[in-house]
């Protein structure tokens, strides 16, 4: 013994054993005492507390084992603990769940203590309850936050890699070329696609400079500018050519795209740069432009033959020749007439394509070059109605032939999609510095999403295509020609009422 | 006028003998060649009151013909009226010193006209 408890066992047989008995009785923390002597280690006394605490009363709990206290909760790991302190005559101090009498659950911080006689056998058990249930309950409270914030952090964290690695496999899915770059154009990442392409290691890549990578191919005042401009006004780079002969890959066209890079609607200081391969494109077009231009070309050699002995045949027309041998001549004319025009067409496209488009600008009188067009059109269809409403009254300078075409192309189309009965109005009028016309027709009009694809090349409204002849090139070259004057072209419309065609032309070039 | 003899230049023979039956019905005399590289020597072999010439053919075209005649002393006089499908075939033309240009398909009047114009110019 301790000297401590020399001293503290001297002073309780001091105490009278009334004493001792008012302390268990007024204590606040359960007391129980069980008989290890006796069979099943059976209560044998309880204090009010633990009647407080249990909501049983001493005369329930008597005689019995501790164990009711658990109810039907018999698979708790603590018990194991309790029932080695016992058997081992241990002190054990655990955190048990237990049950009232009627039936509530309360957290029971249970120490249990064995008594020892002179002998060393255990004669008794005292255990000392304590109901814990609110601290256990705001422990648990804590466990549950813990654990749920920690699963949060999991979940956002499972969230994250997941969105990287979307990312991640979309930037390397894309047959794109991918550049990352920070504030001062170094290269912080860039994709498979990148390196494939342009045949390098991510080691000669990442971390160098932009303009210093390969043989200096990005390095071009002009693309410097304005990538230098990106992060300052958030303008992108859009479709910007670069033509150069690569280290490792030769000469290619590539096609340049930047832009900031925003996360989650902030604005970062990172450059996203996108590099495609068009030279293969490219040539596909040029192919296709040269095809044009060159089937377009061979077509009329044949076609001038045809016409020219057409014309033969009629002047070498006997006069007495058979209405129907005339008027088949005359259709065949019409038709060879009608070919002709289309080879035109398809050869002023070649030349735009081709960017040989060439203008012969000289000042013009506006006014009888449209008197003139319109006069040539009524002898083509008499039986339409073209009415002129004002005047340019004044000299303009362009190239007065493409100017025909374009008001004869505009014309034939509302003649063309108009009902017969109904008029075609023409409207000219001279506004500051520019001549503007407008054709407008009552025909079936247009849909507004198409009023931009109309100008297009090649481009038909589907319904049209279906009732109406035609390649889909006038509307395109007219635009072209008014571009190249500096002019505007553009259409107002309304479904089934008719549609304005306008064009604004500068009065000087 | 009619007995005028005209050389026509061209490598498309359908375009040739049509031209020929067209101009022979006009009372021209009418001498062909379907090859460019010939072209100069037709030339100095028949010396023409006129040429029609085409200007895209094969080898030698129309254009480098012109530019070679205009600097032959003895023939550069001989009026030529160059002909082509495409529209700026009247640039080249104009470039190269032609007297007149026409434009494939041709329309016949026109044809006519040009060509007794040109000859009433030079004789």
């Amino acid at each position: 013994m301790t000297p401590d408890e020399i001293i503290n066992n001297a002073a309780i047989a001091g105490l009278d054993q009334t004493i001792l008995s008012r302390v268990l009785e007024s204590s606040n923390t359960g007391i129980v005492v069980t008989d290890n002597l006796l069979p099943d280690n059976p209560i044998i006394y309880c204090n009010p507390a633990f009647e407080q605490i249990s909501g049983y009363k001493r005369i329930d709990v008597i005689g019995h084992n501790c164990r009711f206290l658990q109810g039907k909760d018999r698979n708790q790991k603590v018990r194991k603990t309790v029932s080695e302190a016992i058997a081992n005559g241990q002190n054990c101090v655990v955190e048990i769940r237990n049950y009232s009498k009627e039936g509530k659950l309360f957290w029971n911080e249970l120490y249990i203590s064995p008594v020892k006689n002179a002998a060393g056998e255990i004669t008794h058990f005292v255990g000392i309850q304590n109901d814990v249930s609110s601290r256990k309950k705001a422990q648990l409270e804590l466990e549950m936050i813990q654990s749920e914030t920690e699963k949060l952090v999991e979940e956002r964290t499972r969230m994250y890699q997941e969105s990287q690695d979307f990312m991640k496999s979309i930037v390397e899915t894309l047959r794109e070329s991918l550049l990352v770059l920070d504030e001062n154009f170094t290269i912080l990442s860039a994709n498979t696609h990148f390196l494939n392409t342009f045949k390098v290691s991510i080691n000669e890549t990442k971390g160098r400079l932009l303009y210093d990578l390969g043989n200096g191919q990005w390095n071009i005042a002009e693309l410097k500018r304005m990538m230098e401009d990106i992060l300052p006004t958030n303008n992108p780079v859009l479709d910007y050519e670069v033509e150069h002969d690569f280290p490792h890959i030769g000469k290619k066209l590539m096609l340049l795209n930047a832009h900031r890079v925003e996360l989650e609607g902030q604005y970062k200081n990172w450059i996203l740069l996108a590099i495609e391969d068009i030279t293969e494109r490219h040539a596909v077009q040029q192919r296709k432009d040269d095809f044009l231009s060159i089937a377009s070309h061979e077509l009329k050699t044949p076609l001038t033959t045809v016409v020219g002995y057409l014309q033969l045949m009629k002047r070498l027309m006997p006069a007495e020749a058979d209405d129907k041998f005339k008027s088949i001549v005359e259709k065949t004319e019409r038709y060879v007439h009608r070919l002709n025009h289309l080879l035109s067409d398809l050869l002023d496209v070649s030349r735009i394509q081709t960017g040989n488009i060439e203008l012969h600008k000289e000042p013009f009188d506006f006014d009888r070059m449209l008197v003139e067009t319109i006069d040539g059109i009524k002898a083509a269809t008499p039986h339409r109605e073209i009415i002129l409403h004002g005047k340019a009254a004044c000299e303009c300078t362009g190239d007065e032939s493409h100017i025909i075409q374009v008001v004869s192309n505009l014309l034939s189309n509302a003649l063309k999609y108009s009902p017969d009965n109904s008029p075609v109005t023409v409207q000219v009028s001279k506004i500051s510095e520019v001549i503007k016309l407008s054709v407008t027709d009552q025909g079936l009009g247009i849909h507004e999403a198409d009023y931009a694809k109309i100008f297009d090349r090649f481009y038909r409204v589907t319904e049209v295509q279906r009732h109406y002849a035609g390649m889909g090139i006038g509307l395109y070259i007219c635009q072209q020609i008014i571009l190249n004057h500096g002019g505007t072209i553009w259409v107002e419309s309304k479904r089934n009422v008719g549609s304005t065609f306008s064009f604004t032309l500068p009065v000087q070039d | 006028m009619k007995d005028k003899k005209i050389l026509v230049c061209d490598d498309d023979h359908g375009i040739l003998e049509m031209l020929e039956m067209v101009l022979e019905e006009d009372g021209y005399q009418v001498v062909t060649e379907a090859k460019s590289i010939n072209a100069l020597n037709r030339i100095a072999e028949e010396s023409p009151d006129l040429i029609l010439l085409d200007i895209w053919m094969p080898v030698i075209t129309g254009d480098q013909i012109l530019s070679q005649l205009r600097s032959d002393d003895e023939r550069s006089g001989i009026p030529v009226l160059m002909y082509s499908a495409s529209t700026d075939g009247k640039l080249i033309a104009e470039k190269h010193g032609a007297d007149s240009f026409i434009a494939k398909p041709f329309d016949l009047e026109d044809l006519l006209s040009k060509v007794s114009g040109l000859l009433v110019q030079s004789s």
